[in-house]
């Protein structure tokens, strides 16, 4: 395998934004996250928690509500006022719709799928029709004194409840009128001068109205009299969601304090008919706010404050009981956010409105294995480059040669060229960009940097050539015809001749960038394993998978390999050996070396910390996944020459470091 | 009746007398009182003292003789003559004035956009159109112009957004003042949120304490998660690091 001398680099001070709101769309399996920037994120639950889709952030967009209606139609409601439909193949915004209501807090989509509900500013409650290509405005309910915080639809479509501060109203649906109106008490017992919000309702079809509340109190009412029945007072701060089964036996709550709460309907006594609603089970998996929660037939899942995204399937409602049944944490993006220049030893770093460049520091001492090298010369902060505009950026590239820089928010493009003169650097951007290189999902650079591949969001895969300070459109691939997916990874050959692009579709294309045209196209499982925890190789020349990737497929992954959480975020090769494929996941990097044996179930996968003398390296069983979990959370690992690597790590404790204040918790003896 | 030239007496002269005499002086008396704005008894005292010198001089010659008419036709071409200039400089006035106003009204219009991007505005505000903003840019424009135009209509609202004007270009003419509303109701919005989350009331704690209470309880207790509080004396430390390099090239320089 060799030695490495290896780069350790914790100066990415990236912080992930608070999630939101979530959204579970039962047909499909798919989740759609939104966070405090702007960023609506779509997971796929079914293949293993992947990442699949992402609309990129505005600032002046504050998404408050987030709902899937007919089917596969997704729709946003922010404080700006407007409504906003997502194109989900395209990847862009289909229109934004102003609600006249001032900003918006509350959505809810009705049971029938045809109509659409929002809450507003001014204390009205609109609601829309549901057009096949656009919403329309219907009608206005009865308007209110203050805001709608929160909505929630009666399973037939009859009834609406909308939480406000301090009261909550019963609408019916077909004359718009408040039918009751239910004050909150503003405190469990007792008086308080804050008023009390009602941060979630939710209608059940026995015309049970449940709210939380942020006094911590979970209330049940009657609908149809307009009284309480009874109330729960679970936390000492806020309630801040609630969501609900489809068959309406259980539903899950989150508060301020980070703690999720699973109540259920259960028998009185053991074989009566009478059922109540018992709380049942606690889960601290945040240490922040949680600011919403969504129920799935099998798991709950929530967000908050804290970032993580956490799934936590119940047991009782899990059929198999394997790996799949353990709590996921998501925190970490799947989406590659640093690029390296391997010439220069630079590193790009992308955040949300600006890129860093930074140049890695050197050593001239040498070590023993495990050594922690003294720096001679230390990290440098080479470029910090804002973006202009309100979007995020979406994805950013540096040429491996450190002279050209390029980035991509929703609307524009921008490619910049760099000079490099005795330690200071000289950036000059390169304007008139054409018009059809407007916005990209992915960038990459060719090994020689000569080209730049550009992946649009129109399905278009554009080909540039650099040369100096100027660029030439070259070519453009078009989508087959019928498909306008958006290509979401790319990959290109050493020697440029190849390049790779899979699309949302699951399929890979492979074209041949000297002769311009599209080789193969094929559907199969993503190879190079980004979502599976399978890895696949095609070899292009001889146009079939290899013989050691057969071997692998029968052979059968080692179990432990197939449990790992977290899909694979990059995977670099070595251009001297051909044999190393070098791969890595959030916590763990491994080198797979295509000339050893494959290990089977019964070998030690994780290979102990290196070896000490001979005998051990003897003992030691050896295959062909050399593992190594030094170093982790991993967000980026590559191959930088021959004998060094370049680690880029982010600790959790640096992230919660960099979070907004959470709920005081008293213990005993502090 | 023959007009004397008055005599200097040191006597006070009577009013009729000054009136009598003030024929001939009045019109060098008007004079000077509209030229020069003194006040009358100053203007009668100059011709006084003037015929006083020329008394002296020429006392033994005849006085002038001066007929009425010819006096009063001198006054007249006088008062004509002041009239004309205050006439002449108050058409210079106005003309000034004038010129300046155009100078002005030609500026303003040349601030604004051109006549044809404008009708354009006008006449696809009928219409009213709407394109996604994802995909247009937004330009803020004033429309004080169209305010000027339309004159009363500028009190009734227009219509916000307006589809893209040139083929070549898209962007929205949006009105500055729905903007400033919008975001000044987005800022509430968002403070209201704020503070019902993180205002008074709400119990809330720093990270570093929150994290620091399990350290609290181990029972080999230790310190805080962030126990060092790098922004303290940030000008201090910098002072020092200043100080040290000065002092070892101090070092160096003796050493040799």
């Amino acid at each position: 395998m060799g030695e490495f001398k290896v780069h350790r680099v914790r100066f990415f001070n990236y912080v992930p934004s608070a999630i939101r709101c979530v959204a579970y769309n039962n047909q499909s399996n798919r989740l759609a996250v939104s966070r405090t920037d702007g960023t609506v994120e779509i997971y796929n639950l079914s293949a293993n928690y992947f990442q699949e889709k992402f609309f990129p952030g505005h600032e002046s967009r504050a998404t408050e509500a987030l709902c899937w209606a007919e089917g596969q139609r997704l729709f946003s409601a922010g404080l700006n006022g407007e409504i906003i439909e997502y194109d989900l193949q395209a990847l862009n915004i289909k229109y934004a719709m102003d609600a006249f209501g001032g900003p918006i807090w509350s959505m809810a989509a009705s049971p029938s799928d045809s109509q659409l509900l929002v809450g507003c500013e001014d204390g009205s409650v609109k609601l829309f029709q549901i057009t096949p290509d656009k919403i329309q405005f219907e009608r206005n309910f009865d308007r209110q004194k203050s805001r709608i915080l929160s909505l929630s639809w009666h399973p037939s479509g009859t009834h609406i409840a909308a939480g406000s501060i301090d009261y909550i109203s019963v609408f019916d649906v077909k004359s718009g009128s408040a039918v009751h109106k239910m004050i909150v008490d503003r405190q469990y017992m007792g008086v308080s001068k804050r008023k009390c919000i009602v941060w979630g309702v939710a209608f059940l079809s026995d015309g049970t109205v449940i709210s939380v509340d942020s006094a911590g109190k979970v209330q049940f009412w009657d609908s149809a009299t307009g009284t309480l029945v009874k109330s729960h007072l679970i936390a000492n701060a806020d309630v801040q969601s609630i969501a609900v089964a489809n068959q309406e036996d259980s539903f899950v709550v989150g508060t301020a304090e980070g703690t999720v709460f699973h109540f259920q309907l259960v028998p009185v006594t053991s074989n009566s008919s009478e059922k109540q609603w018992v709380r049942t089970k606690p889960f601290q998996h945040h240490t922040h706010d949680v600011r919403t929660v969504a129920h799935s037939p099998t798991s709950l899942i929530s967000g908050g404050t804290d970032t993580h995204l956490v799934i936590r399937p119940l047991m009782e409602k899990v059929e198999v009981k394997n790996y799949d049944a353990a709590l996921r944490k998501i925190t970490f993006p799947h989406r590659r956010l640093i690029s390296c220049s391997r010439k220069r030893h630079l590193l790009l770093f992308q955040f949300a409105h600006h890129l860093e460049l930074w140049r890695l520091g050197s050593t001239v001492a040498t070590g023993k294995n495990g050594d922690t090298l003294p720096l001679s010369k230390n990290a440098d902060h080479l470029l910090y480059l804002k973006t202009k505009g309100p979007e995020n950026i979406i994805c950013s590239c540096i040429s491996p040669c450190g002279s050209w820089i390029a980035y991509s928010t929703a609307s524009r493009f921008f490619l910049y060229r760099l000079n490099y003169e005795h330690d200071n650097i000289n950036l000059k951007r390169v304007s008139k960009m054409p018009a059809f290189l407007r916005s990209a999902l992915q960038i990459l650079f060719s090994e020689d940097s000569t080209k730049l591949f550009v992946a649009s969001n129109q399905g278009a895969l554009h080909i540039v050539q650099l040369s100096g300070g100027s660029f030439k459109h070259l070519h453009a691939f078009q989508p087959q015809s019928g498909t306008v997916e958006a290509m979401c990874l790319l990959a290109v050959s050493p020697d440029g001749n190849w390049l790779a692009a899979s699309g949302t579709s699951a399929g890979v294309h492979v074209y041949n960038v000297k002769q311009l045209k599209v080789r193969i196209g094929f559907h199969a499982c993503i190879p190079l394993c980004h979502v599976l925890p399978q890895v696949f190789e095609y070899s292009i020349p001889d146009k079939h998978y290899t013989d050691w990737s057969r071997t692998v497929q029968k052979h059968g992954f080692h179990h432990l390999w197939l449990q790992r959480d977290t899909p694979i975020t990059h995977i670099s090769f070595h251009p001297k050996r051909p044999m190393h494929i070098l791969l890595h996941d959030a916590y763990m990097f491994c080198i797979i070396d295509k000339s050893l044996p494959l290990p089977n179930d019964k070998t030690l996968l994780y290979n102990p910390f290196p070896p000490t003398n001979e005998s051990d390296v003897q003992r030691r069983t050896a295959h062909a996944f050399k593992i190594s979990k030094i170093y982790k959370p991993l967000l980026f690992m590559d191959l930088l020459d021959e004998r060094t690597l370049v680690a880029v790590e982010r600790p959790l404790d640096d992230i919660i470091a960099q979070l907004p204040p959470p709920i005081k918790k008293k213990k005993f003896g502090t | 009746m023959v007009q004397l030239r008055p005599r200097a007496s040191r006597a006070p002269v009577s009013a009729e007398a000054m009136v009598d005499e003030g024929q001939p002086a009045s019109e060098e008396e008007a004079e000077h009182g509209l030229l020069l704005g003194q006040p009358s008894s100053g203007a009668a005292a100059e011709p006084l003292e003037e015929d006083e010198e020329g008394d002296e001089e020429f006392d033994n010659e005849a006085p002038e003789e001066l007929t009425f008419a010819s006096a009063q036709a001198e006054a007249r071409e006088e008062e004509r003559r002041v009239r004309e200039t205050v006439r002449r400089d108050k058409t210079l006035l106005k003309e000034k004035r004038k010129r300046r106003e155009e100078l002005f009204i030609e500026q303003k219009k040349r601030k604004l956009l051109p006549d044809t991007v404008l009708e354009k505005l006008t006449t696809a505000s009928q219409t009213n159109i709407k394109k996604s903003p994802g995909k247009v840019k937004e330009v803020n424009l004033q429309k004080k112009n169209e305010d000027c135009e339309k004159g009363n209509d500028s009190k009734k609202v227009k219509v916000q957004k307006v589809q893209s004007v040139s083929q070549n270009k898209s962007y929205l003419a949006v009105r500055l003042k729905d903007q400033d509303l919008r975001e000044a109701r987005q800022q509430a919005a968002q403070a209201f949120i704020h503070n019902s989350l993180y205002g008074p009331g709400t119990n809330r704690t720093t990270v570093n304490k929150f994290l620091s209470l399990a350290n609290k309880r181990l029972p080999v207790k230790r310190a805080a998660v962030q126990f060092l509080n790098n922004a303290w004396g940030i000008q201090k430390k910098q002072n020092a690091k200043r100080f040290k390099r000065r002092w070892m090239v101090r070092k160096m320089k003796t050493k040799k």
